[in-house]
């Protein structure tokens, strides 16, 4: 069984949010709905200041405080690290969003469909397509997945229940990196079997030091990052994502 | 005109012009709550005014979770008095269980109800909750004590310390005999029944305290449980859940208690002591909590972490300063008062009532600074601080509660003694 894990190099993350964008199409997440985010931060005084760039998918905790609040079991953590949401068992009580600390939940507010990243029926998108149309619904997204079936890659939305970055299950599951290791031009983002010492998360976890996302909460998170530095109080976060439904 | 004698006590069954207009009322204003309600369950959520933390900057629990916490809290009243009463055998408050027996079963069907809407799938959080519930959860323990076994243990106690009114207004003609002679099923209060009942109700009442206690804190635990949260992270939560419960369920059985003696115009039955009592209960209560206030307080700004920092100064000084400041004065302004009359020993009805009320006002905001700002605010990662403001459906959902309560209490008052029947008035 392989344990999947995630490591973010931020001294070549030049947050160009390429990531968040790949994750929006593959996942054909609802608008407004960030499982990738990019955080801006500038840090000092002018002249003197630093711009720099911090990805946060879900951290896939070991100790994922979302997981032991849910009063179901929607949300869990599958044998290989991925935490995953039982989009069909969700009660929609949003207690893994306030318990976790990294922000990273999203909740259906209201039916998604005509709600996604783009709406690909759209009279003005037509000339574009010449009509056609591209695979707008994923269907690799509506299938169960792992040992005991449960649909976890986030199809057949519904409102009402709440979704978060699966590590694109749909695609570790077949060989393939997540949408947004994949998409990176400046290879920031790797993925693959910290246990597999071949593998290059292994090899670059082995070669460089490494730090956690609020490793004070106990969570010990799956994603690790190598250069760059923690958030601390004094970093500012600049061209902030303003979506909201 | 033997039968104006052997009229049911306390106005049961009869309804005046103004008893109409209150139900219909009433009726209304729960009928907007459920509209208003409708129109979130065929949108979904969008309808309120949550929205997600972090890059949406919202609050994802809002007003629903607020008040179902203060609904729960109220319920402490009602099983706390009847128990204490029940322990103590204090004879001068026996009026007042009931009444507060009744505010607590009804106070804890609305904390159920508040949770509800909350929920994006409302259907199946009820069945999947018998399907996978998990104990790990601190969910779990709101439904399973709170809901099923506090509620259950406040029904039984309530079925049995009625019997006996049940059995006498039973002997009188009316068209709720049948229900009557059904709740007293077959208990005639004769001495052996009476000494085995004392004996039951005794028994209950002390294996009902341990889980009055329980399952206040276990509604703590739920916040005082998360590290991710901050504000929320605290062993205080529990203990503090369980005094302000006890605060704002008091504060209104006071209120209510008035309402109701100046309704059916028992002066006599419900006499100022019985306020006084009450009130000296209420008064323990607030300085436990003001307390617990100061240390919270001493915590939070002595050497705070980063992260408290922040959110600390949001309460204090900040967007939600008036609403802290508000709460501390109402809840030291309540113990003032009551302190005062204490010491000079002379009490007002009134002033007792004043100070039931300034703690509903306490109650309610400081249940909101525990939701709102630890979300809002409260984010580990510097995510742009956030806002909350609850829309028009959920006022009206909340408001629509409120009238839900108001009408299962009236209905009750007319349909059974909400005060034990006095042995004089039992009819032939």
């Amino acid at each position: 069984m392989p344990r999947y894990g995630m490591v973010i190099d931020l001294d070549r993350c030049t947050g160009c949010r390429a990531c968040v964008e790949a994750c929006k199409v593959e996942n054909n997440t609802p608008t407004a709905n960030l499982w990738m985010y990019v955080f801006r931060f500038e840090d000092g005084q002018y002249p003197n200041t630093r711009v720099w760039f911090l990805p946060r998918p879900c951290q896939h905790c070991d100790n994922a405080p979302c997981a032991k609040v849910c009063p179901v079991g929607a949300r869990y953590k599958r044998a290989d690290g991925i935490v995953s949401t039982d989009g069909e068992r969700c009660i929609g009580c949003r207690y893994c969003e306030v318990a976790c600390p990294y922000g990273v939940n999203y909740f259906n507010w209201q039916e998604p469909s005509g709600n996604y990243y783009m709406d690909w029926s759209d009279p003005d998108l037509r000339p574009r397509t010449n009509g056609q149309t591209p695979p707008y619904r994923n269907p690799d997204l509506d299938r169960a997945f792992g040992p005991d079936q449960r649909r976890i890659a986030g199809g057949g939305r519904q409102k009402g229940v709440i979704e978060k970055c699966t590590f694109c299950v749909q695609r570790v599951e077949r060989g393939q990196q997540p949408a947004c290791v994949s998409n990176c031009p400046l290879f920031a983002l790797h993925f693959g079997d910290l246990d597999d010492r071949n593998s290059e998360v292994a090899q670059l976890l082995e070669r460089t030091s490494s730090w956690r996302l609020l490793q004070e909460a106990g969570t010990r998170p799956r994603v690790h990052y190598i250069g760059g530095r923690p958030p601390a109080a004094e970093s500012h976060q600049i061209e902030a994502a303003k979506a909201r439904v | 005109m033997a039968a104006r004698v052997e009229r049911l006590p306390y106005g049961i069954g009869r309804f005046s012009a103004g008893w109409i207009v209150l139900i219909v009322v009433l009726l209304a204003i729960v009928a907007w709550g459920i509209f208003a309600y409708s129109r979130q369950f065929v949108e979904g959520l969008i309808v309120t005014g949550m929205r997600d933390i972090g890059t949406m900057g919202g609050s994802t629990w809002g007003l629903y979770i607020t008040f179902d916490v203060y609904f729960v809290g109220v319920s402490f009243a009602g099983i706390t008095t009847a128990a204490v009463i029940r322990l103590l055998n204090l004879e001068s408050m026996k009026p007042v269980a009931r009444m507060a027996e009744l505010l607590t079963i009804i106070s804890l069907i609305l904390a159920g109800f508040s949770v509800l809407p909350d929920l994006g799938q409302p259907i199946r959080g009820i069945v999947n909750l018998f399907l996978y519930a998990r104990p790990q959860s601190p969910f779990y323990g709101t439904f399973t004590l709170v809901v099923a076994g506090y509620l259950f243990a406040s029904l039984v106690y309530f079925y049995l310390e009625g019997r006996r009114d049940a059995a006498i207004v039973a002997r009188m003609p009316s068209r709720l005999q049948w229900f009557y002679r059904l709740w007293a099923a077959g208990y005639r209060d004769t001495p052996a029944e009476r000494q085995r009942h004392d004996m039951v109700s005794f028994l209950l009442a002390i294996g009902i305290l341990p889980l009055l206690v329980t399952a206040h804190s276990t509604l703590g635990f739920v916040f005082g449980l998360q590290v991710g949260r901050p504000g929320w992270f605290s062993a205080l939560q529990a203990p503090g859940f369980v005094v302000m419960a006890g605060i704002s369920g008091i504060g209104l059985l006071i209120a209510i208690v008035a309402v109701i003696r100046a309704l059916l115009g028992e002066q006599q039955r419900l006499p100022l002591p019985v306020f006084r009592w009450l009130g000296n209960l209420l008064m323990m209560l607030i300085a436990i909590y003001l307390y617990f206030l100061m240390v919270d307080w001493l915590t939070a700004t002595y050497q705070p972490q980063e992260h408290e920092v922040k959110l600390t100064s949001a309460i204090l000084t900040g967007e939600f300063a008036w609403m802290y400041w508000s709460s501390v004065l109402s809840l030291a302004g309540a113990f003032l008062v009551l302190f005062v009359q204490f010491v000079v020993r002379r009490h007002s009805l009134a002033l007792i009532v004043l100070s039931g009320l300034l703690v509903q006002v306490a109650a309610v905001l400081k249940r909101v600074l525990l939701v709102v700002p630890s979300q809002v605010q409260g984010t580990l990662l510097p995510y742009t601080p956030g806002t909350y403001s609850p829309s028009w459906v959920e006022y009206s959902v909340i408001v629509g509660l409120f009238a839900l309560g108001t009408l299962l209490y009236v209905l009750f008052m007319k349909v059974f003694p909400i005060m034990e029947v006095h042995e004089s008035e039992q009819g032939g």
